[in-house]
């Protein structure tokens, strides 16, 4: 399965597919994109190099994501009760009349999708992987 | 059951959701009164803080429902990868 053409090509091509991941978020104000697709993306960069690599680094990898997964979900609820300490109700904006609030829910909710994305797919495609990195 | 009778079925089932999904689509409906919610989203999703008019009501008129949705991804992924956990020295069949 890693041969060192695909090794070479999925380290080469992984960079490009991370930094449109990181736009398609970081823009999903002005232009079509958002958190989810984004962080469909930054999974799919990767997850091709869990493809094309062995399972020593996967297993690092593995443990990290799913904490990744935890920090992402709860960040959201952060931001949202901060809403109620600024006075407002839940989630409120917290800078009124700008977009880094959408921008930051943004970012927390690819960090969620693209941990949770590597996870599932670290547990469907190594299953023995993450037996051990959660023991 | 011969052949032809799962053929036949198969074909019904098929006609049945394409029907289904046609109607759906819902084309010629055009007297679609532009309910006042439609109007507001239209009118205000600039000070909403984004001109991505989707990106606008996901994360700011209707931010508790991707809260849902967040956590109901969060919910789904922990238990698959509980799932997977072992039992101290079980072997997993």
């Amino acid at each position: 399965m890693s041969s060192p053409i695909i090794n070479t090509a999925g380290r080469a091509l992984t960079p490009f597919i991370l930094m449109y991941g990181a736009y398609v978020t970081l823009f999903g104000v002005l232009s079509p994109g958002g958190g989810f697709p984004g962080g469909m993306i930054l999974a799919s960069g990767i997850i091709l190099i869990i493809v094309t690599h062995d399972t020593e680094e996967i297993k690092a990898l593995a443990s990290h994501t799913e904490w990744f997964d935890i920090l992402g979900a709860f960040a959201f609820l952060l931001v949202g009760l901060s809403g109620i300490f600024v006075g407002g109700a839940y989630l409120t904006n917290l800078w009124p009349d700008n977009s880094f609030m959408l921008i930051l829910l943004d970012i927390v909710v690819a960090l969620k999708v693209f941990a949770g994305t590597t996870a599932l797919f670290i547990f469907f495609f190594k299953l023995e992987v993450v037996k051990c990195s959660t023991d | 059951m011969k052949a032809v009778h799962k053929n036949i079925l198969t074909l019904f089932l098929l006609l049945t959701i394409a029907v289904i999904l046609l109607h759906g689509l819902d084309l010629e409906h055009e007297d679609k009164q532009e309910s006042p919610l439609h109007m507001y989203y239209l009118e205000t999703y600039e000070e909403a803080g984004s001109i991505n008019l989707v990106e606008s009501i996901l994360l700011n008129y209707r931010a508790y429902d991707t809260f849902g949705e967040v956590m109901v991804l969060y919910v789904s992924i922990a238990g698959i990868l509980i799932l997977s956990e072992q039992k101290k020295g079980g072997e997993k069949d």
